[in-house]
């Protein structure tokens, strides 16, 4: 599913942010990235989904070489892909039903499918009842949960989370790993960076760890 | 496809709903802008208009060596009066002109006690046609009439011709440099204010490319908003534009000197309206359209 070659994204000569990655995920996987802030985890994902270009190497989504991808291709290869982000990345000005809309319209859908995967999609993570409201009179958790229902209701390929819980408390932590396993059940794969290590100790899973942009241990959990 | 449109347009019109400061603010640069450069036009275009009126005072006075027989008035009359360039025609015989002379003398007539009446030369005046009413056209009038009859001189105010078209040119010269300034600076304006509302709005820019939204798609809504509100700006204009005409730039020209009572001031014909409106439509969209180049990278 992600394959990665010889990998390196260098921001200046003298700061490298992902150094000689080589990798592969498979289809169905989840697997925490993990690493020290700073150790290249957020490039590494922002790689996946072509918001970095990196400097040397290849990068092979489903087989589709996406580093020698155009501009006018990334958007295609983007709807594969659902985005969570540490500070949720919510539109304030639109309700939570137009947050959700919005990444299916931007696929053109139809505004009849569109409204039907909303729906369900808010009612996957427990929102259904807040559709007209905005993301700023919601909690720290509910905003998330809404950012997970965009990023699920395109049904992505890969699931990327960028410390999705990092500004949450433990329950709400829980919830929303409860939202990642039921994805990644469906057939998602899954790339969750955290540095919190009680969530592989409840949910142990395969764990990529990366220090000053190298891979530095890759992981699969005991029992498996 | 039609489901695409629709949806752009009531993208536009909603996103204009949810940031309505930003939304007044980019209407209101953009009718102050252009009400300000279309004032300057009105003011241009009246004092050249009123230059042109000055024109008519134009003539040409061709002094006659000897008075001619009568009989032969009428013809060189018709033959000055075949010329391309020439309107009217009048003769003024030796005593019409001393009439004249004893008119402006007013209350001095006295002077003239003794002097013949047929002291002054005769002459031919010739109003010219407007667009003839300039040094290039009078000098060849003169050309003209010098060949055509025996004459002392030819009159035609050189003097004050040269020192016209010269302010002519220099109004001309003023109005286009001023003119382009203005509509820089207008033009500068209304693209840092469509820049600035596009940079609050980056987050969105920003996430409607990562959940995989092409080009296009983010693009049109902006451009289609603003389109409407370069719409609603150059109706906006055209009021603020009626009110500076009718409070400032009537004023201002009405008590301007040498200005006419019977002057008509000129304001926007009909389809200069249109292209006013139409000018804020363009304003909308090229603003928006260049400042999307800068926000929007996928």
């Amino acid at each position: 599913m992600i394959q990665l070659y010889n990998v390196t994204k260098r921001f200046s000569a003298d700061s490298v942010a992902v150094k000689d990655l080589t990798l592969q995920i498979g289809k169905g996987e989840f697997v925490y990235v993990t690493g020290a802030s700073g150790a290249g985890k957020t490039t590494f994902l922002r790689m996946l989904y072509a918001a970095e270009k990196p400097t040397k190497g290849q990068i092979l989504i489903e087989g589709q070489n996406i580093t020698r991808y155009r501009s006018h291709q990334i958007p295609f290869l983007r709807r594969k892909i659902g985005v969570v982000f540490q500070d949720f990345k919510l539109l304030n000005s639109r309700s939570v039903y137009e947050n959700v809309a919005f990444a299916l319209e931007a696929q053109g859908k139809k505004r009849y499918e569109v409204s039907k995967k909303v729906y369900q999609a808010l009612k996957e993570v427990g929102l259904e009842h807040r559709l007209q409201r905005k993301p700023m009179e919601l909690s720290g958790g509910e905003q998330q949960r809404i950012a997970i229902a965009r990023a699920l209701v395109v049904d992505p390929l890969i699931l990327i989370a960028d410390e999705p819980s990092g500004n949450l408390d433990q329950d709400v932590t829980l919830e929303i790993m409860e939202l990642f396993k039921r994805a990644n059940a469906r057939g998602t794969t899954v790339l969750l960076a955290t540095h919190d290590h009680s969530l592989n100790e409840r949910f142990p899973r395969r764990i990529i760890t990366l220090d000053k942009g190298k891979l530095i241990g890759d992981q699969q959990p005991l029992q498996m | 496809m039609l489901e695409r449109v629709r949806y752009f347009i009531f993208r536009a019109l909603r996103n204009m709903r949810q940031w309505p400061f930003l939304c007044t603010a980019s209407i209101l640069t953009m009718a102050v802008a252009l009400a300000t450069v279309a004032s300057f036009f009105l003011v241009v275009v009246n004092i050249e208009q009123l230059a042109q009126r000055w024109t008519k005072e134009i003539q040409i006075v061709a002094y006659l060596d000897k008075p001619v027989p009568t009989q032969q008035i009428a013809a060189i009359t018709r033959q000055l009066k075949d010329l391309p360039e020439v309107e009217a025609v009048e003769y003024v015989s030796p005593r019409q002109a001393m009439e004249r002379f004893k008119q402006r003398l007013h209350n001095d007539t006295s002077l003239l006690e003794g002097v013949s009446d047929d002291l002054l030369p005769a002459s031919f005046e010739l109003g010219l046609k407007a667009p003839f009413r300039n040094q290039q056209g009078v000098e060849a009038v003169s050309e003209k009439v010098d060949n055509l009859l025996d004459l002392d001189e030819v009159r035609y105010g050189q003097n004050w011709l040269e020192r016209f078209n010269s302010f002519v040119r220099m109004l001309h010269f003023v109005g286009v440099v001023l003119g382009a300034f203005l509509l820089l600076a207008a033009l500068f304006i209304v693209s840092n204010t469509i820049k600035l509302t596009l940079f609050a709005r980056r987050d969105e820019l920003e996430i409607m490319s990562l959940v995989g939204a092409t080009m296009p798609f983010i693009k049109v809504p902006f451009i289609l908003e603003g389109a409407v509100q370069g719409l609603i700006g150059g109706f906006l204009s055209l009021i603020f534009l009626l009110f500076s005409f009718h409070f400032v730039i009537a004023h201002g020209l009405a008590s301007f000197w040498l200005t006419p009572a019977d002057f008509e001031l000129l304001f926007l014909s009909g389809s200069q309206q249109l292209l006013l409106i139409f000018a804020g439509v363009v304003l909308g969209v090229l603003g928006s359209f260049s400042s999307l180049r800068r926000f929007v990278r996928i």
